[in-house]
């Protein structure tokens, strides 16, 4: 008998337990619907009482988001372009052999996965000061962000690239076709959806890069959503619906292609992330 | 034209492939970092910023950061971030990976909802627990006050004796989805039959989990547990979204710390030393981490 | 058989680091034979094939195919086909796409194409699952498709590695016949990789049995079985295996004497050194059950298997022998029964070397 109730009723505790835990996303977006007054009130409302709307389109000018947004995508397009072309053929190679200098690369791969930016970022602005970098900021932070976000992504890659079989390849080579020609049309057309999934991830946390905009990108013109949103984000700050309502416009579409794709990014994370 | 043939027959075409990739990440990764050693040995102020030559002032930087007064604070408080950050993470992702191992319809996909947290920026992850961490409005006061765990008002950014913990909030509910799909991902791979052949020996549930799966996610956990590790040393978007490290340090970290030296101070030099003895600290959670994923690495 | 060869191997040698993986190889394949390597893994035979297919790089040696040196050859510019164990079709084409393949890196005309298409679906009969992927195909279907890829290029060679290894064994039966029909039907040449010493015995015109990575004989399949030239080779070719029996030449030099006093000799059919140390190997189906010659030893009867067809029987210490008998028998376990091998089938190997004598 009870073997007939517990699937339900596990369903159910998970879903509480989801909605427990996705409930800072839910406050985002009641809270930038609500009215300042309702923000403060005690208790609080669960459910805005008199949702506001407008917030989005007054936010959306008055904090000059269609500019930031842009830069955010032009950064995050970037570093996937450079962390994909590079870091596609690094973790193709890395999974194909097996020896000594493979290990040593993998293992440089692994220390800089770990470095964190907030101990890169000094010398690097340093560094890029000197080279006169500085002159460029959103390329020197495409170039310091991929240099982060490539080490995440060949490492999952590669596990993608060790699960296509090294026969087809040979038999490619048998086949007639070069190493050059075998790459393109037997092991990358096998690997693109590990690649895709990687790529849509590498975007993703681009797309929310602070540090590096942060502390390279002086001119407002130029900088990134996150540094837009940092402007007006602090200790004290008292402003909730016009931050909450930004925060929604900002992650929103990283959200719904998260919950479109979730199905697939949840596979190439679990294919790749532990072996 | 031998080359031109190594390039599309040989290993030419291997060497190209991770060479840029390697060049790559050695400028733009292994170059600076070098140069931040280097710099923590050397005099860098505001006139020799664009100068390749400065002054070399021995272990002087090391001696001044050590000698700050919040220099014990800050690592008190790194500390208490990375453990803090680290068990809950673990505890609660360990335990929400055993809950959904549980064979129930959509357990998949809920489960991968969790992930949420992970891909959202951590600077708007920060700004929604600013927002119910608020002292006097917030949120979380008022369910624990419902609920009768506190009697009055925490002010979490703002009182020293919790700022450090509003950020281990935030972060441990940022990191949580992650170490519950790792540990997902181990539980996973442990063979159904296993716990056939312990149930039928007469093991319970208890005795199962303590003789079959901890055992058998040793590797795992390890790996979890050395990625949290690293993972919490790299947490920099929440520090300026909830706390900027007050009231008065009490919610600063290393990281955090060694930005506002060379980005607000512009004391280049004590940045980089502070962000250094990080390094050190990461290199030994990396050294962790590698031996821990060696033989998957490998397998 | 003509004796142009196609394929030549002097002194192949190959490292993996320290590792000798082949041992100064001598193979000469005439074009349109059959050779079989075989051996237990690890023997070096799989390594000898990718070589030849220039999946590996030899580290010593001449390699010839079709009298070009193929020394650092790419395998591109080799021309030969290789079959899979694992068959290796590409998931992400069709059958049609997957047997084209080599002919559009070619660059063959389509209308050629479609010709050689057809031609090469008819004869392995994959008429009506061109269009499907190999996902939607069964094992054997996938296998033919494998064939079919290697037999639509008309190379200089066909390679082998274990294809039917991953087949249930009836159909692994049906397409070994299949393969070396179509091997005599397109004039071929081709080198077969298997550890199965069956396979080898029924499709090569040419054994090589491999170990350690040294060739340890070859020859014709009867050959190997009726002359094998070391003990390993003896064991290894023939089903049930061998029975070695530790013994000394007896002092007429003609007869073995075994430790046991209650063994009799055997009479061994040649004239060795009285004294020397040798290993008596005896075919289990070459040992005669009942004799009336007097020549026989007495052994008790430990074991009965039948399968109906053929009796296998283990007699017990002090001597164990498996015997292969045609037919059924009354014998139970206890029974004693008279044993004895005509010295022409009594096989003596050097205790040291363990060479043939």
């Amino acid at each position: 008998m009870t073997r007939t109730y517990t699937p339900w009723f596990l369903l159910a505790v998970a879903l509480g337990l989801a909605a427990i835990y996705l409930f800072p996303v839910y406050w985002m977006y009641v809270t930038s619907v609500k009215s300042g007054s309702e923000i403060f009130s005690n208790p609080p409302t669960f459910w805005p009482a008199d949702p506001n709307i407008g917030v989005f389109g007054d936010v959306w000018a008055r904090r000059a988001m269609p500019t930031y947004l842009w830069n955010s995508v032009v950064i995050a397009g970037g570093v996937t372009a450079i962390t994909v072309v590079l870091g596609t053929g690094c973790a193709y190679v890395l999974a194909r052999y097996r020896n000594v200098w493979i290990d040593i690369g993998l293992f440089c791969v692994l220390m800089l996965q770990v470095l964190p930016a907030s101990v890169m970022v000094t010398p690097l602005f340093v560094g890029f000061n000197q080279i006169g970098l500085l002159n460029y900021p959103r390329t020197a932070v495409v170039l310091a962000a991929a240099a982060k976000a490539m080490p995440f992504f060949v490492v999952l890659v590669r596990a993608t690239f060790m699960s296509v079989p090294r026969e087809l390849e040979e038999s490619a080579l048998v086949d007639g076709n070069s190493r050059v020609g075998a790459f393109f049309s037997i092991v990358l057309p096998l690997a693109r959806n590990g690649i895709l999934v990687c790529a849509i991830l590498t975007f993703m946390s681009a797309f929310g890069e602070y540090i590096y905009s942060k502390s390279i990108i002086q001119s407002p013109v130029l900088q990134p959503a996150s540094v837009g949103l940092s402007g007006f984000l602090g200790p004290n700050s008292t402003d909730w619906n016009s931050i909450m309502a930004y925060s929604a416009i900002y992650v929103t579409p990283i959200l719904a292609i998260f919950v479109i794709l979730q199905r697939r990014i949840v596979a190439g994370l679990t294919s790749g992330a532990l072996k | 034209m031998r080359f031109l043939n190594a390039l599309r027959d040989g290993v030419g075409f291997d060497i190209l492939l991770v060479g840029a990739a390697l060049l790559f990440l050695v400028a733009l990764a292994g170059a600076p970092l070098v140069y931040n050693v280097l710099m923590s040995f050397q005099q860098v102020d505001m006139f020799t910023l664009g100068a390749l030559f400065r002054p070399f002032v021995g272990f002087d930087n090391y001696v001044a950061v050590v000698r700050q007064p919040e220099f014990w604070l800050v690592t008190r408080n790194t500390l208490i971030f990375v453990f803090g950050s680290m068990t809950g993470q673990f505890v609660l992702g360990f335990a929400l990976a055993l809950f959904f191992a549980q064979n129930f319809p959509g357990a998949a996909t809920i489960r991968g909802l969790f992930l949420v947290s992970w891909v959202m920026p951590g600077l708007v992850v920060g700004g929604i627990w600013s927002l119910i961490l608020a002292g006097d409005y917030g949120v979380l006061n008022v369910i624990l006050r419902s609920l009768g765990i506190i009697q009055a008002n925490v002010f979490w950014k703002s009182d020293p004796a919790f700022s450090i913990w509003a950020v281990v909030i935030a972060n441990i509910w940022l990191g949580l989805a992650f170490n519950m799909l790792l540990l997902s991902v181990g539980l996973a791979a442990i063979p159904r039959d296993l716990y056939e052949a312990a149930e039928l020996d007469g093991a319970n549930a208890f005795q199962r989990f303590w003789t079959i799966t901890l055992p058998m996610m040793r590797p795992t956990i390890g790996a979890v547990l050395s990625l949290g590790l690293i993972g919490t040393l790299q947490q920099f978007d929440l520090f300026p979204a909830l706390t900027e490290g007050g009231p008065a340090n009490t919610s600063n970290v290393a990281g955090f710390w060694s930005w506002q030296l060379s980005f607000q101070l512009y004391d280049f030099a004590k940045g980089a030393t502070v962000s250094v003895m990080m390094f050190l600290l990461v290199l030994f959670a990396s050294v962790i981490y590698v031996r821990s994923t060696r033989h998957e690495v490998r397998g | 058989m003509s004796a142009e060869p196609q394929i030549e191997l002097i002194g192949i040698d190959k490292y993996y680091g320290s590792f000798h993986a082949l041992k100064d190889i001598n193979l000469t394949i005439p074009k349109g034979q059959f050779v079989a390597l075989v051996g237990p893994s690890g023997c070096g035979k799989s390594t000898l094939l990718r070589s030849l297919a220039g999946l590996e790089n030899i580290s010593g040696g001449t390699m010839k195919i079709a009298g070009a040196l193929m020394n650092g050859v790419p395998p591109r510019k080799r021309d030969v086909a290789m079959v899979f164990q694992s068959y290796a079709l590409y998931p992400h084409m069709t059958v049609e796409q997957n047997l084209t393949y080599s002919l559009r890196l070619k660059g063959v005309p389509k209308e050629e194409m479609r010709r050689a298409t057809e031609e090469v679906a008819r004869t392995i009969g994959l008429d009506n699952l061109l269009h499907r992927y190999p996902r939607e195909l069964s094992g054997g279907q996938r296998q033919r498709v494998a064939m079919g890829r290697a037999i639509i290029r008309h190379p200089k060679a066909f390679l082998f590695d274990e294809p039917l290894s991953n087949l249930d064994a009836a159909l692994r039966v049906h397409m070994r016949k299949e393969i070396r029909a179509l091997h005599d039907r397109l004039g071929a040449t081709s080198v077969y990789v298997t550890h199965d010493q069956i396979e080898a015995m029924t499709m090569a015109d040419h054994v090589v049995v491999m170990r350690d990575g040294v060739i340890e004989q070859q020859g014709s399949p009867l050959d190997l079985y009726d002359r094998p030239a070391t003990r390993f080779v003896a064991g290894f070719i023939g089903s049930p295996a061998m029975n070695f029996i530790p013994a000394r030449i007896g002092p007429d030099g003609a007869s073995t004497v075994f430790d046991r006093p209650d063994i009799r000799s055997l009479p061994i059919g040649k004239k060795l050194d009285p004294g020397r140390e040798v290993i008596v190997g005896l075919r289990p189906e070459h040992i005669a059950v009942g004799a009336a010659d007097g020549a026989g030893m007495t052994l008790k009867v430990a074991v009965v298997e039948s399968t109906g067809s053929l009796t296998y029987l283990t007699t017990e210490e002090p001597l164990q022998l498996t015997i292969v008998m045609t037919g059924r028998t009354e014998l139970a376990p206890g029974d004693a029964v008279q044993v004895s091998v005509p010295s022409a089938h009594v096989h003596i190997f050097d205790a040291e070397t363990e060479r043939a004598l």
